[in-house]
């Protein structure tokens, strides 16, 4: 036992001690912010002018409403059909923040369109088009629409452009002439535009538990974020931790220290060691962040801001640490494994990416599992060791199984991870027989099965 | 430790990779307070008997007992080992990593303290304590490793090629510590296949070839029963009688002698009186003992 201490104490100095830890420790955070800060100035550069479009407009009446459609948003709009499409659970909570920072940006680009009006004057289309067209290489138009005579009947436009990778332009003069040709349709069946404002006010689904009684609280999708929030969080450390793991199992092997090792310890203590002392690196790491990111989330309250945690029921916060640590430890016992099999980092590296697709995988298996979460294939998928941190919890959040179940596939586990941890070992101690050469297959399952 | 008992016995010890029989049926004893040289060539199997005898592997056959006990974890932290293959933590200071691994050995505390310090300054490299193990050159972190082996005072030391790529400063100064140590009543397994090395500091030694024990015993025992006469010899005049094929079965010179290695059977008595008959005027007459490299290469040099 003071052996295994030793283990975990020198792992966890020597790498805390160390510059790169300090390097990470403080820069990680400064390359998130730069990260998430950065693309969102840079997407709102405006570049030249107002983008410069011209209508010509074959109906004669259509043009102002087109003008004022544009940069109007897409809410006011209603009932939008690709919007409607999304699957509720998909959009939840976590991808409101995106879709919304994606409208804000489309809108601040939006006050900066000038159209202008193209009067036919007894010119033949095709003369008017190719003197467009002109403008449009002459660099004094972006574009040009045209709204064909029978547009409101047809429902056929066209947008004509010198870019048209930019989709965002494209959504805007989309959403305009669609606005315009409906509300045009709408006036000439005589709906007033208080009409229309009272038929598309929002409708809320308010969304709560059943059973929960008068006090149900609401529920936002929450559950399903959090459980997200929970995989890619462990995604994310393996991610980072992953290499640091198969750096410390391999460390002995290319300095050529692990014989003086194993005359002195058990291959499995210094397997359990070394991945304990690896994991409170991280753990660490993770704390100074947290408190860090909690610390200004404080901060940013006092100064009077709007700033909420998410708020957890403590029963799944506790099954949500107890997965999280599971999934953290089979995907680090993987990495210890490729790395008690191979000699550099480099080999580790490419032998554990599939491995980490096990991991994305279990991502996938997620919705399957929301949509019936005691369904037979579901209560399988959340056995299984390796996709349990995920789809076990998103069964926790959304119909609660029995304890029985849950008990038992953390007990599967935490079981795995010992058994990789004690198979690490024995490869390890195995495969430092024979320096300079990495295994085969075959050969690490002659050496398990060696006494 | 009682001269009886043998502070490490091997009885009948195989070990196989597959097909490949890296030790075969292997026995011997390592008497206590005695330096014992595991000789051989390389790839005879000398490390993998060592691995067995330090438990980083098990035999398949045959019994390893440690101080009239089987090898366990507490017995391994009796043992020093200093391995062929050896290596420093790079970005380690030299101090922190032997404190480790002497804490691997159970030993921690004021006592590695101690040790360290003292260990240090017997290798003349105590202001190095601060530095990284790259920072060091080869030698010095031989010595360091040297030091790895010994710091938690083990009963029983086992050094796996410990002068090899040493300048001869540095394997003089580790010679005496082994010299030291033996004397202190500490038991020593040397393995090389450097047989002047092994000549010099062994009380005991076990040939191994191919796997297998070609010969043991003493030095002495082993070089009086190699069954071998030579005679380093200084003259002028009666040349003759060193042809007679009876007497003398081949003749090397050298610069200001020659050897003579005597027939089988032959007396170098006769020889001195046969040369003394033929007015020969002998300046240098010497019985020479066979050296370890000599029954080194007559035992295993047609099978290499």
């Amino acid at each position: 036992m003071s052996k295994f201490l030793a283990v975990v104490r020198r792992e966890y100095i020597q790498r805390v001690r160390s510059r790169m830890f300090v390097l990470v420790t403080l820069g990680a955070p400064l390359m998130f912010a730069l990260f998430t800060v950065v693309p969102i100035l840079i997407a709102g550069i405006k570049t030249g002018g107002p983008t410069r479009i011209a209508v010509l407009d074959e109906t004669g009446k259509m043009f102002e409403r087109v003008r004022d459609s544009a940069g109007v948003g897409r809410d006011s709009d209603g009932g939008d059909d690709d919007e409607a499409k999304t699957d509720e659970a998909v959009s939840g909570s976590a991808n409101q923040n995106t879709r919304g920072r994606m409208e804000e940006m489309a809108k601040a680009s939006a006050q900066n369109y000038e159209f202008e009006r193209v009067e036919a004057a007894g010119r033949a289309p095709a003369e008017l088009r190719a003197q467009l067209d002109e403008r449009v290489r002459r660099d004094e138009l972006d574009g040009y629409i045209v709204l064909p005579s029978d547009v409101l009947e047809r429902g056929e436009a066209e947008y004509y452009s010198r870019n048209l990778g930019d989709v965002f332009t494209r959504g805007q003069v989309r959403n305009a002439v669609v606005k315009a040709v409906r509300d045009a349709r709408l006036d000439s069946h005589g709906v007033g535009p208080e009409v229309m404002r009272a038929v598309n006010r929002p409708v809320r689904l308010k969304a709560t538990k059943a059973g929960g009684g008068q006090g149900g609280e609401e529920d936002k999708g929450q559950g399903f974020f959090i459980v997200f929030g929970a995989g890619f969080v462990i995604y994310l450390t393996i991610l980072m931790y992953g290499q640091v793991i198969l750096g410390a199992i391999i460390e002995e092997k290319e300095t050529r220290i692990a014989e003086i090792l194993f005359s002195s310890i058990r291959p499995f203590a210094l397997m359990s060691g070394k991945l304990i002392g690896v994991s409170l690196v991280a753990l660490t790491q993770f704390a100074i962040w947290g408190v860090a990111f909690v610390g200004l989330g404080a901060y940013f309250a006092a100064k009077g801001m709007a700033v909420s945690f998410p708020r957890i029921p403590a029963g799944v916060f506790a099954y949500v640490v107890l997965f999280f640590l599971l999934g953290y430890f089979i995907y680090a016992t993987i990495y210890a494994l490729v790395g008690s099999m191979v000699t550099t980092s480099q080999e580790g590296g490419q032998l554990a990416m599939p491995i980490i697709l096990l991991l994305v995988v279990g991502f996938y298996l997620a919705f399957p599992v929301i949509r019936s979460p005691n369904s037979t294939f579901a209560v399988w998928v959340s056995m299984i060791p390796f996709f349990a941190p995920i789809t076990m919890l998103i069964r926790i959040v959304s119909q609660t199984p029995p304890l029985w179940q849950i008990a038992l596939s953390l007990g599967i586990g935490f079981a795995t991870v010992a058994l990789l941890l004690w198979l690490a070992g024995r490869v390890y101690r195995t495969g430092m027989l024979m320096y300079g050469k990495r295994a085969t297959i075959p050969e690490v399952l002659k050496w398990v099965r060696q006494p | 430790m009682s001269e009886q008992k043998p502070t490490l016995n091997l009885e009948r010890v195989t070990k196989r990779f597959g097909d490949f029989t890296a030790v075969d049926s292997l026995s011997l004893s390592v008497r206590a307070g005695r330096i014992f040289g595991l000789l051989g060539p390389n790839g005879a199997g000398k490390t993998t008997t060592i691995r067995m005898i330090v438990g980083i592997t098990a035999p398949d056959e045959g019994s390893v007992e440690l101080f009239g006990r089987r090898v366990t974890p507490e017995l391994q932290n009796r043992i020093g080992y200093l391995p062929e293959e050896r290596g420093l933590y790079k970005k380690m200071r030299v101090g922190d990593q032997l404190k480790y691994f002497s804490e691997l050995k159970g030993l921690s505390g004021r006592a590695a303290e101690e040790a360290l310090e003292r260990w240090l300054s017997k290798v003349k490299l105590s202001e190095w304590r601060r530095k990284k193990a790259t920072e060091l050159s080869k030698g010095m972190q031989q010595k360091i490793q040297f030091i790895a082996a010994v710091m938690h005072d083990p009963d029983l030391l086992i050094l796996d090629e410990p002068f090899s790529g040493l300048d001869p400063v540095n394997v003089e100064l580790l010679k005496d510590l082994v010299l030291e140590l033996k004397a202190a009543g500490k038991t020593i397994i040397f393995s090389t296949h450097q047989m002047e090395v092994a000549e010099r500091i062994c009380d005991d030694i076990c040939l191994i070839n191919r796997s297998r024990k070609i010969l043991s015993g003493s030095i002495r025992e082993v070089k009086s029963g190699f069954g071998r006469n030579a005679v380093a010899l200084r003259h002028a005049g009666g040349d003759g009688v060193l042809e007679d094929p009876a007497l003398v079965a081949s003749v090397e010179r050298h610069s200001d002698h020659l050897e003579a290695l005597l027939a089988p059977g032959a007396d170098p008595q006769e020889l001195l009186r046969r040369l003394l008959g033929a007015g020969a005027r002998v300046e240098r007459f010497e019985l020479v003992e066979p050296s370890l490299n000599d029954i080194f290469i007559e035992k295993v040099g047609g099978d290499v």
